[in-house]
């Protein structure tokens, strides 16, 4: 599980001249991104790193040189101290601050812990700044674990509610999921569910990297990123297997199948679109790639064609990365656009993009719900073979997995209707 | 034949939907004449959340026991459950009216009264008011007829349930163009059918675990003292094995079926098990932990609830409960169930037999609930002490939706 995601090796080219901006937003997310130089990015020029928080101290402690403190004359950088409020008014405070850290860029991905004050609310409010540049917005954001308050978990669900509608792509991290990853080191399982945190925002940020700015046998680019994530809203799934090796094909193939953020409770039964990044060594030919390819094609339930990629990597020999960036959902209802949103992507899309986003509204044959069951009966889908159903739900359109449209399940504070090992934090060893 | 009459006893499960057809002759016995059991749409947690799905296959379900028994259901005897259901215990009290203090049968009229008349807040309605004992000036009493006393109280337990969903799943035989007669609720009639009388006395504590929900039903000293519905059943086991392996739900449901086992030990830890079995790609082993961990997790916070909700109740007596667990339902086929009951409750525990005097196909547990509503079909009305009749407002509420 660690051989992932390496910096790029030097001399590689970045043909594109894409920019690329990390922020990192809040306590933890200041956190994470603080680990992500240090770890797995080198400063080529192509992606910049900035932490924006309302805590001085958390600042001052970040090994990354671009800072920002919001909400100075607000908290006198001692923090939001959990209170969203706060954290929202110290974002609005400094917009122009943030306008101005953002710049002009191609993708933003913002990374952030939500449940305090500062993440939560002010997360929002940098998207909104960011929305009203022609850069795509990617954001990673943590879950609470089920077993901290109630209180944080509401900030937490409203929060993402909020950045659902405001960038392009929002992937969830559970904590509770991450609890599974790591070694059996049952005495610190919340330090490891961090460092889990850090590890797969590491993994997709450095895949997004690869794919958007190394020329590959089968390319991908903004253009395509751009594709995937082209509506504002919706739900985005990402997910990775790695593995290195002489067997690396299958156990890579195996690792994605087992990949925890493509198992979430709320996981969409089918995708909307899906675009999927091999990176091998020198030994990924076509024919290999294409093997890969057929294997995938046949476990994602996808609306349309999934889109492939794959770069050749000669570090990497005997090593493969499959990474898979989905979204689904995304004729759900969205709110009121702000003011500026709309044009300004819709402004910077190509013109076959733009075509085909109508061509996609006007395919989607999706029943509305209220229709009577038995009219739908012609329509039903087909019920998907075995190996499909590795990935898919019974029910659609799930928020709440299986039981979605049923009561909560509330009792003494806690949602029975999840899992009983993920809200008692027992660790389940799934791999022999 | 017009002496008799044919009742249909229908459990619209989340897994599947029972129908049993009883022919009750001359009030005094009956015969069983036809079953079926067909897989349910439509109905989580014990719910119905697709009205239409989960009519075609309730009607296709009474039309296929109609047929084999060649007969016609006259009405129809319906289980409920869900979690909307809810309890409450409550205490009558009247003072004996006649100047000698004796007990007589308008003093317990008025205490039965007193007991029943708290009202609910709109859109629940009273499904069942279970009488408990009486007590004559605190001292319990069995019938208080004719005995001397200064104070008379009854308690009852009451259930009652939210009416909308209530009359969903009356629209589901009314659907079909069948009268409900009654509805009792699933705790209830697994209960009667599954206990003998000498358990009710002693204190027996019933279980139903089924797909959608837990349903169980305490009796104490022969009275049903507390019934309760947890929403959790088999589909929760099915969902925490799907999250937790990260495996379908179909697969999930496999290794619950083949693999689980109701707590974990030790020896587990060696074993392993396959996704396929098949050798195809995409087939991997897993560790037996996993899956009995996962499981022992989830059923025994439901044993775990249950506890609670008896202690919260002050009835969690384990001397009081001699005849201890009786398991049925679907996922009482979870191996290891019991041991985990018993381990968790900390009583007895077994899984339940099946009723006497019963052919031996409709012993199986899919049909103890609704071998109960039959049950009441032929005495309910009549048993004295567990009197089940709600009187006029579930008649109200069935009679409103006749009309539609």
């Amino acid at each position: 599980m660690e051989t992932s995601t390496d910096s790029l090796p030097p001399g590689s080219e970045f043909p594109s001249g894409i920019k690329i901006k990390i922020l990192g937003i809040g306590g933890a997310g200041t956190n994470t991104v603080g680990r992500l130089e240090l770890d797995e990015l080198d400063a080529k020029g192509e992606t910049e790193i900035a932490v924006i928080n309302t805590d001085a101290q958390s600042l001052a402690d970040s090994p990354i040189k671009e800072k920002l403190l919001i909400g100075r004359s607000l908290t006198r950088g001692l923090g939001a101290g959990g209170e969203v409020e706060i954290g929202r008014q110290a974002a609005e405070l400094d917009r122009e601050a943030i306008e101005k850290l953002i710049g002009e860029v191609d993708l933003v991905v913002l990374v952030v812990g939500l449940g305090g004050g500062t993440g939560s609310a002010a997360a929002p409010v940098i998207a909104e700044v960011a929305s009203k540049t022609d850069a795509l917005i990617l954001a990673f954001a943590t879950l609470p674990f089920n077993f901290e308050s109630e209180r944080r978990r509401k900030i937490a669900e409203g929060s993402i509610g909020e950045l659902r509608q405001l960038v392009h792509g929002l992937v969830p991290i559970p904590n509770d999921v991450l609890l599974q990853e790591g070694e059996a080191d049952e005495d610190v399982p919340m330090l490891n569910a961090f460092a889990a945190t850090d590890r797969w925002i590491g993994r997709a940020v450095n895949c997004l990297r690869i794919m958007l700015l190394k020329a590959g046998l089968i390319n991908l680019d903004l253009g395509s990123l751009r594709a995937l994530l082209r509506e504002r809203g919706g739900r985005t799934v990402f997910g990775v297997g790695v593995a290195s090796g002489e067997d690396c094909v299958k156990e890579a193939l195996g690792e994605l199948a087992i990949c925890p953020l493509l198992h979430l409770g709320d996981r969409p039964e089918r995708f909307d679109r899906i675009l999927i990044n091999i990176v091998g060594g020198a030994d990924l030919g076509i024919s290999r790639v294409h093997q890969i390819m057929s294997q995938l094609s046949k476990r994602f339930n996808c609306r349309e064609d999934i889109i492939f990629g794959a770069v050749v990597d000669p570090a990497r020999n005997q090593s493969l990365e499959i990474c898979v960036l989905g979204k689904a959902g995304v004729d759900v209802p969205e709110s009121t656009p702000r003011p500026g949103e709309v044009e300004s992507t819709a402004g910077s899309m190509m013109a076959s993009e733009s075509l085909n986003l109508e061509s996609a509204i006007a395919q989607d044959d999706r029943p509305p719900r209220t229709v009577h069951q038995s009219k739908l009966r012609g329509k039903k889908r087909q019920v998907p073979d075995a190996d499909q159903e590795e990935f898919l739900f019974v029910e659609a359109d799930a928020q709440r997995g299986y039981f979605e449209k049923t009561d909560r399940n509330l009792y003494k504070g806690e949602d029975l209707d999840v899992p009983t090992f993920m809200r008692n934090g027992l660790k389940i060893k799934i791999k022999i | 034949m017009s002496a008799s009459k044919v009742v249909g006893a229908v459990e619209i499960g989340t897994t599947k939907v029972a129908v049993l057809l009883g022919e009750i002759l001359e009030g005094e016995g009956l015969n069983i004449i036809g079953h079926c059991v067909a897989s349910s749409k439509g109905v989580k947690k014990g719910e119905i959340q697709d009205l239409n799905a989960a009519s075609d296959c309730v009607h296709a379900a009474i039309l296929e026991a109609e047929k084999n028994s060649n007969s016609r259901i006259d009405e129809v005897y319906l289980a409920q459950t869900g979690s909307h259901l809810q309890g409450t215990f409550s205490v009558g009290t009247t003072n004996v009216s006649s100047p000698d203090n004796i007990v007589r049968e308008i003093d317990i009229e008025q205490a039965k009264e007193d007991a029943k008349r708290r009202k609910l807040p709109v859109g629940r309605t009273y499904l069942h008011h279970i009488q408990n004992p009486f007590s004559l000036d605190g001292q319990p009493v069995d019938s208080p007829l004719m005995r001397e006393g200064e104070r008379l109280q009854v308690g009852y337990w009451s259930v009652h349930g939210d009416s909308n969903k209530v009359k969903n799943s009356l629209r589901v035989i009314h659907g079909i163009d069948l009268d409900v007669n009654d509805i009792i609720i699933s705790s209830i009639a697994s209960g009667a059918v599954l206990l003998e009388d000498a358990e009710k006395e002693s204190g027996a504590l019933v279980i139903d675990m089924g797909g959608g929900t837990t349903d169980y039903v305490l009796y104490r000293k022969g009275y049903i003292v507390k019934t309760g519905v947890i929403p959790i059943g088999g589909d929760h086991i099915t969902n925490d094995l799907s999250l937790g392996l990260r495996v379908g739900r179909r697969s999930a449901e496999d290794f619950k079926v083949n693999n689980g086992r109701a707590y974990y030990e030790s020896a587990d830890q060696e074993e392993k098990v396959w996704l396929f079995g098949d050798l195809t790609i995409g087939d991997r082993e897993y560790p037996l932990p996993a899956i009995t961990k996962i499981i022992e997790a989830r059923v025994s916070e439901v044993f775990q609830i249950i506890k609670e909700q008896l202690e919260d109740a002050e009835l969690y007596h384990p001397a009081e409960i001699a005849s201890g667990v009786i398991l049925t339902g679907g996922s009482s086929q979870l191996d290891g169930i019991d041991e985990c009951a018993r381990r968790v409750l900390k009583l007895e525990a077994h899984l339940a037999q099946g009723p006497r005097g019963v052919a031996e196909e409709l012993r199986h547990p899919r049909y103890s609930t609704a071998l109960g509503l039959l049950h009441y079909a032929l005495t309910g009305q009549d048993e004295k002490q567990r009197s089940l009749k709600s009187g006029s407002l579930l008649r109200k509420l069935t009679g409103f939706f006749n009309f539609d």
